[in-house]
């Protein structure tokens, strides 16, 4: 038998992971709209919750959950980029452990997308896909 | 209520096992009884797991060839109950999976499972007595621990009931 788990708390928890993990880089679900006067920050954006469920009609025949939370890191130079991209990956990938201190997570898998740069708001910026593995 | 009257979604099959670590299983009378097997398929019993295998009758014929002709003939025999490969997401602490463990290691308990498929408040059950074993936890890091292991039934003893 498997609850399903509190999608609110997975917010509540990358955000604080995050804001722990890159100190003192702010942190901002989403979006940040002072990006034009930051020079250093990172958004996250949570995606492909789900529990698998298996037969019957009882709803707590479930899997775990593997939900995956993209990070997107900004900063006005590349280095700063790549360091603070450096910071996430030391910190997170293989970790087992409190998650944001709100949950157990047994292991963090970080896959490093890609590095961009926009030329609109003269930002290089570095994508990581972040994987839990949540007990249920 | 009546028996189902659709074509069902595999997904509203349900596994139940008798409850304890002694169990008196039903007599091959009350297996096709809803009176004695819907008792069993409660909450309580249900197995956690993650999709009903098939089950039934195994295939089983006797042939025969005589020297001189082309063809044998395929007797049809009385088939032995199908046995279910079972897998299931694994909690170490699931009560009915504890049960499965304990069965396994013995390999002497006869137990009464119920497989249940609904549609809405209407059920049709398929109820066997069976023996557990090949008991296994797949603990491969990609997905949740798996806990598997098969059910072997006991010839003759099943039956089908509904709740009409």
């Amino acid at each position: 038998m498997a609850g399903q788990n509190n999608v609110s708390t997975y917010a509540l928890a990358i955000q604080a992971q995050l804001t722990t993990t890159v100190s003192p880089v702010p942190v901002y679900g989403s979006f940040n709209r002072n990006f034009a006067s930051q020079q250093k920050f990172v958004t996250w954006n949570l995606r492909n919750v789900h529990q698998e469920v298996y037969t019957g009609t009882t709803q707590s025949v479930k899997g775990i959950d593997r939900p995956i939370f993209q990070t997107n890191i900004y900063a006005g130079s590349l280095q700063d980029a790549f360091g603070i991209a450096n910071t996430i990956i030391q910190a997170l990938h293989g970790y087992s452990g409190q998650f944001g201190g709100l949950f157990y997570v047994s292991k963090i898998d970080v896959d490093f997308l890609y590095n961009s740069y926009d030329n609109d708001i003269g930002l290089h910026s570095i994508y990581l896909d972040c994987t839990l593995d949540i007990p249920t | 209520m009546a028996l189902p009257n659709k074509v069902l979604p595999g997904f509203s099959a349900s596994l139940y096992c008798q409850p304890t670590s002694t169990p008196t299983p039903l007599t091959t009378t009350q297996l096709a009884l809803v009176a004695s097997v819907s008792p069993i398929a409660v909450i309580g019993n249900l197995l956690p797991v993650e999709a009903i295998p098939a089950f039934g009758q195994d295939d089983a014929v006797a042939n025969f060839s005589v020297a001189g002709t082309r063809q044998s003939d395929k007797i049809p025999t009385q088939s032995a109950p199908t046995s279910l490969s079972i897998t299931a997401a694994w909690n170490p602490s699931d009560t009915n999976l504890l049960l499965m463990r304990g069965d396994a290691y013995s390999g002497v308990v006869d137990r009464t499972f119920v497989i249940s498929a609904t549609e809405g408040s209407n059920i049709v059950y398929y109820a066997f007595n069976g023996r557990v074993s090949q008991f296994q936890i797949d603990a491969q890091p990609g997905a949740e621990a798996k806990c598997m292991f098969t059910i072997h039934p006991r010839g003759n003893q099943y039956g089908w009931s509904n709740n009409a």
